[in-house]
């Protein structure tokens, strides 16, 4: 008797767990399918090119990431997976993990070496996280291979201007050749949007927060070298625990030091909401600012697990996105993309999911029988000016850096939702 | 000569031994104290002006502050402590099925519909219920465990039952990663934690502190009353010196290390609750941390000593409360660890002495 105790102790167990685990992989197969492969193979191989994407597509950054899956999806699927006389084959890749909950530095490595092995690939959507891209810049540069980011605003990506790091950009080109574009504004155009809106909304003292990555350490120190030219005086700016499970000692040191506006640089996944629900605590009448990292309803919204409901009259928070009914085509897109979403208002990033294919596929169409040349297309690419697309006008300079100059100040609405308030571009940028 | 020059030294060495722990651990407090006192600390800003104070309300918030946080870490490590006393095993799963406490807690108030605006009698009620079946199940999974991975290697070299041990811990993170994603989750406020309960001397004590305070000092009585003055206590405590004397004696060896596992399980899930409330929000890694810390303060305490997994729990919460306010919180687990070594190097068997067979 104790024997067959033992034994159905141990067959629960294992079946929990078993059952526990295929639950999971179950879940992980079909959301791997759901944004896997979109586009279909040609029957003949040869006129197929390949594109890939690399975002993460698990945790907080997924309200940001799934739109923008859809937003390149939509524009394929507009196209009819073909650009010109060459049938798009579109693989969306997860450069994060489950365990860590935003991207990861293996996987990110993952997917950059999987598109750089394909010899037909021509195209690199990604990253979301300009740390990630960090990862990946390098191993797609020995390939050869374009990549265009449609988040990454870290500026030592591109450039070595102030709140660059030494041995920036240089260093993620081993080639010598640059073959990195984005297209969203630098974070020096951000942090002088970010102080122009603090100035804006009466700050006298700011309490600068940063998750310590690539984007949220930049964004914060451009936050800092910029305070001067817009009258902000930034009173502390901290590299934070993003595993704490709490932050009401650095609240508390916030409020001695007679903060009035408290701003994260960091994204969601890294302590975002409670840090910032700390710091509301101690400070219940602090106006809360955060940039594109944040200004998404996993961080905004109480339903989605963000902020409590008595922080969103206090949020403001920048993304490139403006307003999208205002865009050329804009409304158009939002048709398109209610149609096949069933929402209708999505997420900033997802007209920027949209446009990183779109530019995509027209540079390759406009290649002709060229178009399946990484080389040609890295060159086309760079050659771009003057581009009319649903962001505005824009080409890119000789680093890879968008034109568009303008943030989208947004604030939260009622239901947690961040709503589009005003366009800003700073006349003050380093 | 020789005999005049060690004579001061053993003098130093014995003052030392008797008296070295206790400097150092109100070397912090007593340092910030008097700093507090005589520069003063920003309290605010009026008009502009920067409030300072020179008194001890802000080390008197740090304490508060760091008995309360403390007193989760307390719960926990009477669990560490009851099975290492007993079997003397570091049950490395115990972090974790504190954390699965934390997720069944959240689970039950989120489907008895318990927000923020629910009643006081109605939320009292509910989070009690939750109290009572979170500790049920987090007891129920660490006998489940024992019976499992540790009990069929009981006559192993040691070595097996620790490899089972992070074998269960591994598993116990995948199925919170599986339930709760990669990423913390926020849950809701239902206490309103931060809500002033009262003042003493301009020590504002929060509703986190009371709660964390309210459910671990009565579950601390009640534990010690249970090995103390119960049979199954008294077998507990006679199986932890000698259990094969024990077995002689007519106990239950078996039933009795099933008991002890039981009831680390439940006090592992009582912390889970008053986590996630005190915290806000729930991870599939919080486990792991937490499970350091409070391993940790059971060893600073005097391994298998219950009250001095409490005293350790309490000290290690202080300590983490004044580096984070004092010192930035980068500096926090080195400050904690330090202590550590200080007080193993200064007093090997704890601060109140082991309770183990090897100690005797």
């Amino acid at each position: 008797m104790r024997t067959l105790g033992k034994a159905l102790t141990a067959c629960v167990l294992v079946g929990t767990v078993i059952g526990i685990v295929a639950c999971g992989s179950s879940s992980k197969s079909s959301s791997s399918a759901s944004s896997g492969s979109s586009g279909s193979s040609s029957s003949s191989s040869g006129n197929t090119v390949d594109i890939y994407s690399s975002l993460p597509l698990q945790g907080a950054s997924t309200a940001q990431t799934v739109p923008m899956v859809n937003g390149i999806k939509l524009a394929l699927q507009q196209a009819g997976n073909k650009a010109g006389q060459w049938t798009v084959k579109y693989t969306s890749l997860d450069d994060s993990t489950a365990a860590a909950g935003k991207w990861d530095p293996g996987q990110t490595a993952a997917d950059a070496r999987k598109a750089a092995s394909d010899t037909k690939a021509v195209y690199y959507v990604g990253e979301f996280n300009s740390g990630a891209s960090e990862v990946s810049i390098p191993i797609l540069n020995e390939a050869g291979l374009p990549q265009v980011s449609p988040a990454n605003t870290y500026v030592g990506l591109t450039t070595n201007e102030p709140g660059s790091a030494p041995g920036e950009p240089q260093k993620y080109y081993p080639t010598g050749t640059r073959t990195y574009l984005r297209i969203v504004p630098r974070d020096s155009i951000q942090a002088a949007s970010d102080l122009l809106a603090m100035k804006q909304a009466g700050c006298t003292k700011v309490a600068v927060a940063n998750d310590k990555e690539a984007y949220g350490q930049g964004l914060a120190a451009l936050i800092e070298l910029e305070k001067a030219n817009y009258g902000v005086n930034v009173v502390s700016n901290t590299g934070i625990d993003p595993t704490a499970p709490n932050f009401r000692s650095y609240a508390d040191t916030v409020k001695g030091q007679g903060a009035d506006c408290f701003f994260f640089a960091g994204i969601v996944s890294n302590g975002a909401v409670q840090i910032t629900k700390d710091v509301h605590a101690a400070l219940p009448t602090a106006k809360v600012f955060g940039g594109d990292g944040v200004c998404t309803d996993s961080y905004t919204s109480a339903k989605k697990g963000g902020v409590t409901a008595s922080l969103y009259p206090l949020i403001q928070c920048t993304v490139a996105t403006q307003k999208l009914t205002a865009y050329p085509g804009g409304k158009d897109f939002l048709a398109a993309y209610s149609k096949a979403y069933h929402t209708s208002s999505p997420d900033p990033y997802a007209i920027y999911g949209y446009e990183v294919m779109k530019l995509g596929l027209d540079t390759v169409a406009k290649l002709g029988a060229q178009g399946n040349s990484k080389s040609a297309v890295l060159k086309a690419l760079f050659a771009t000016t003057n581009r009319q697309s649903v962001l505005g006008t824009y080409g890119f300079d000789k680093n890879g850096d968008t034109t568009l100059k303008s943030y989208g100040l947004y604030k939260v609405d009622s239901s947690g939702e961040p709503v589009f308030f005003k366009t800003i571009t700073p006349t003050k940028v380093l | 000569m020789p005999a005049v020059a060690v004579r001061p030294l053993a003098a130093i060495r014995k003052w030392i031994g008797r008296w070295g722990l206790i400097v150092a651990l109100l070397a912090l407090p007593v340092y910030y104290g008097i700093r507090d006192l005589v520069h003063g600390y920003s309290s605010g800003f009026v008009n502009g002006h920067a409030v300072i104070n020179h008194d001890l309300t802000q080390l008197g918030f740090n304490l508060v502050s760091g008995v309360s946080n403390g007193s989760i870490w307390a719960l926990i490590a009477m669990g560490y402590t009851l099975v290492y006393g007993i079997i003397e095993l570091i049950n490395f799963a115990h972090g974790d099925v504190f954390m699965i406490g934390s997720f069944v807690a959240v689970g039950i108030y989120a489907s008895f519909g318990l927000t923020a605006t629910t009643g006081a009698f109605g939320l009292i009620g509910g989070l009690l219920v939750t109290l009572i079946v979170s500790m049920l199940v987090c007891g129920s999974l660490n006998v489940l465990i024992e019976r499992v991975a540790y009990r069929p290697l009981r006559g192993a070299p040691k070595l097996a039952p620790l490899i089972t041990a992070v074998g269960f811990s591994f598993i116990l993170q995948n199925v919170g990663l599986l339930w709760k994603g990669g990423s913390p989750v926020g849950v809701p406020d239902l206490i309103n934690q931060n809500k002033t309960v009262f003042k003493i001397s301009g020590v504002i004590i929060h509703r986190a502190d009371v709660l964390a305070i309210a459910v671990t000092v009565p579950l601390v009585f009640a534990l010690t009353w249970f090995i103390g003055r119960t049979r199954a206590g008294r077998a507990m405590r006679a199986t932890a010196q000698d259990p094969e004397a024990a077995r002689l004696m007519g106990i239950n060896v078996n039933s009795t290390i099933s008991l002890t596992f039981l009831l680390g399980g439940m006090l592992a899930g009582a912390a889970g609750l008053v986590y996630a409330l005190y915290e806000t929000n729930v991870w599939y890694f919080q486990g792991f941390e937490a499970g350091l810390i409070a391993f940790t303060a059971a060893v600073m305490g005097g391994i298998g000593n219950v009250r001095g997994a409490v005293l350790g729990g309490i000290i290690i919460g202080c300590i983490q409360q004044l580096s984070d306010s004092r010192l930035g919180p980068q500096w926090t687990p080195a400050v904690v660890f330090g202590y550590l070594i200080l007080v193993m190097v200064l007093r090997p068997r704890g601060l109140l002495g082991e309770e183990t067979r090897e100690a005797g």
